[in-house]
């Protein structure tokens, strides 16, 4: 909206308009003067009632009744003779009199309506071209800043109104987006009860400054945006009742920009994760590529030394098994690692599916295979157990490591037992041995990064696994905690979220 | 085997892996044809008519994945795949593909043998398949839908049978979910994975010692299901 082309407020019967009125009577007066000797008195009357129709068009009801005594009097006074004078030979003059005055009278107030109609009509549709076209200004608003810079502008013209946009912060305060609603004296407390309750707040009556801003919420189609406060400047102190119709609607239209740039905001936020998300994971499989080539090679190099023809020496057959053992420990490392990386790098993706545990069980065996070939493995799950929603591969991992934990630390040929039972909305499992347990001050600290159970010992390992185990049971929404069976050994235990597994049809 | 040597072409772009691997093959009895990229390897594979592959996924002139759509037009050979990448979509892709099998790098030499002794057998054995095929303490005669176990019957419903007969059709071969649940429960079921787990869930109870380690019906986790004979 341009700042040249202000709505105008209605025309009120402003004390010039009584001026004119007056003067057009005399004029009038002095025109039918001299036609007095030509005409009948019946034709000035008509002079005059149509002076107080003019006057009536042109300033309103006010001097229209102004118009019309002062006509009956001009009339009486300088042509009903005797002239010059007010009293009247005829007494059926005084109906003549009585006429005009009810003729000037009556069209005066018709005529006075009409134009106050075509006035307001005149208004309102400039009132609509102006809401639409601040509309058409909030359709191409990019900011927040914006859309309260075009809403201030078109209520400052038009309607003697200030205006300021609250939108809630994180904690749900509602702070004023522009440093210049801080001049407007806004009610908090009002604020928020427009907000939570969606519904149009003022205090007119309890602001005690004689009149009072109104709170509207900004209700978009999906929820309660913010609120918009109208408070009315000097000019007009009751602004806000008298536009409240308009307001609600400048509200919605409001509210649909608010609503509008907010997802464009998520658009834009979702578009960046995706492209961060990318780089990260083309660089995480390229370090992985990388990284695992060469290890590939050492392990299968080694591995072939001990086909080599003719056969090596005990010795040097020693040193390849150890070279391919230390070979397969800095594979481990870097695949922990840069799992590690994946899980903290940001949100992790879940290729959730309803599964079996026990699968999941089944497969970190076998991966393990050998490490575990030492020690006996008890899996006892109730025959009812549900199906549960997980990500087989990061739960496998998840087993695996903490297999492999009870492997290097519990006794040869000691029992490993897994368990598993439902309680209360979580699968729970634990995995138990019979080896020295966890030292019993830091079964907490244990699920940090980098932090062991004895550090410096002699078994192999930095301290990811756990670390890993837990970001993995964390996304999924469980827990993981260390505990120490009273009979010895450690005891590792996390939880899932059971949720509602989906139905198989039975076959028929 | 048959009598005379396997061939197996190796496409592998890092030389030292080509190395061991055809160290290791070579000590195994076979003939072994190398390539380094992509399209060497499609032209070997046409001029050795080899009886195995072995395809590194991450190859720098051809994404493995199209290697294989390629090579499956006009071949039917065994692929086992080599994959550095640890995410298991690249693997369901490469077998859906048409690929048979996969190896996860880094991988021993023995594990390395062992998957190609599987595939050389399927290879040899596709001509003369024996309808009966035994496994632990059981048999399955396919001919006359009957399985046992240490002699005694299993009862098996329709689509455990289904299931238990495609993953002994295909032994040592990895079957992907998406695979086994369009030739179980037909293509308006492939993303009903949770019925996949149930039923394999029922076969290991029917046919496995302990079916929380089964040891013929293996979990690929992510990836989907192999049975080893």
């Amino acid at each position: 909206m341009n700042a040249d082309s202000p709505v105008p407020s209605p025309r009120s019967d402003s004390p010039k308009g009584y001026g004119w009125t007056l003067i057009a009577c005399v004029i009038t007066t002095l025109v039918a003067t001299p036609l007095r000797e030509h005409l009948a008195l019946t034709n000035i009357v008509m002079l005059f009632l149509l002076t107080v129709l003019l006057v009536a068009v042109r300033f309103g009801r006010g001097p229209a009744v102004l118009a019309a005594f002062l006509s009956v009097a001009l009339f009486d006074f300088f042509f009903v003779p005797p002239r010059l004078s007010f009293t009247v030979n005829d007494v059926q003059y005084l109906v003549t009199f009585a006429v005009m005055l009810a003729v000037a009278l009556i069209t005066g107030q018709l005529a006075a309506g009409l134009r106050r109609q075509a006035d307001s009509a005149s208004l309102k549709e400039q009132q609509t071209r102006a809401l639409y076209e601040m509309a058409r200004d909030l359709a191409g608003a990019l900011t927040i800043g914006q859309v309260s810079e075009i809403v201030r502008r078109f209520l400052h013209d038009g309607f003697a109104l200030d205006a300021a946009l609250l939108l809630p912060d994180e904690q749900d305060n509602l702070k004023p987006i522009a440093q210049l609603d801080s001049r407007l004296h806004i009610e908090q407390r009002f604020a928020l009860i427009a907000f939570d309750q969606g519904e149009p707040v003022e205090d007119y009556s309890l602001s005690g400054y004689g009149y009072g801003a109104g709170y509207f919420p900004l209700k978009a189609p999906m929820k309660v945006r913010g609120v918009i406060v109208f408070a009315p400047n000097s000019q007009n102190p009751h602004a806000v009742r008298e536009q409240k119709p308009l307001l609600a609607t400048l509200s919605s239209v409001v509210a649909i920009a608010v609503e509008r740039l907010h997802y464009v905001e998520v658009a834009q936020s979702t578009q960046v994760q995706i492209v961060s998300e990318r780089l990260r994971s083309s660089i995480l499989s390229a370090l992985s590529h990388d990284l695992r080539t060469p290890l590939t090679a050492l392990v299968g190099l080694a591995d072939s030394l001990a086909l080599a023809k003719p056969p090596l020496s005990a010795e040097a057959m020693e040193t390849a098994e150890a070279l391919r053992e230390q070979a397969l420990r800095l594979s481990s490392l870097v695949g922990n690692l840069l799992d590690m990386a994946r899980l903290h790098a940001g949100r992790v993706t879940l290729r959730k599916e309803w599964q079996l545990i026990e699968e999941v069980i089944g497969a970190s065996i076998q991966i393990l295979g050998r490490s575990l070939a030492n020690h006996q493995i008890r899996v006892a799950l109730p025959k009812d157990m549900p199906l549960v929603e997980f990500d087989a591969v990061l739960i496998e991992r998840v087993f695996c490591n903490l297999l492999e934990n009870a492997a290097k630390y519990a006794p040869p040929d000691s029992l490993i037992e897994i368990a598993g039972n439902v309680k209360g909305g979580y699968v729970e499992v634990s995995i138990c041995d019979q080896g020295p347990g966890f030292p019993p001050d830091k079964q907490h600290a244990l699920f940090e990064m980098f932090v062991r159970g004895v550090p410096e010992s002699a078994t192999p390992g930095v301290g990811l696994g756990l670390a890993i185990c837990r970001a993995i049971v964390d996304a999924h929404g469980g827990k993981i905690y260390a505990a120490n069976r009273p009979e010895g050994g450690a005891c590792v235990t996390f939880t899932l979220p059971s949720g509602t597994p989906p139905t198989v049809e039975e076959e028929s | 085997m048959s009598e005379i040597s396997p061939s197996v072409v190796i496409v592998e772009d890092e030389k030292q892996i080509r190395r061991f691997v055809r160290s290791a093959l070579e000590a195994e009895g076979c003939r072994v044809f190398e390539a380094e990229s992509g399209k060497q390897g499609l032209v070997e594979a046409g001029t050795r008519k080899p009886d195995l592959i072995v395809l590194d996924l991450g190859l720098p002139d051809l994404d493995g994945v199209e290697f294989i759509r390629d090579l499956r037009g006009w071949s039917a050979v065994p692929i086992l795949i080599l994959s550095a990448r640890s995410t298991e979509n690249d693997k369901i892709v490469a077998l859906d593909a048409g690929a048979d099998d996969y190896l996860t790098k880094p991988f021993g030499v023995g594990e390395l043998l062992a998957r190609v002794r599987a595939l050389l057998r399927r290879q040899g054995k596709s001509s003369e398949s024996s309808p009966v095929v035994s496994f632990g303490d059981v048999q399955a005669d396919l001919s006359k839908r009957v399985v046992t176990r240490s002699g005694e019957p299993v009862h098996l419903t329709q689509i455990e049978y289904r299931l238990l007969a495609i993953l002994m059709a295909n032994p040592g071969k990895v079957l992907t979910h998406r695979h086994l649940l369009r030739e179980v429960w037909g293509p308006s079921f492939v993303e009903s994975n949770h019925y996949l787990r149930i039923y394999v869930g029922h076969l290991r109870q029917k046919l496995e010692a302990d079916p929380a380690q089964p040891k013929y019906l293996l979990t690929e986790t992510g990836v989907g299901y192999r049975f080893k004979s």
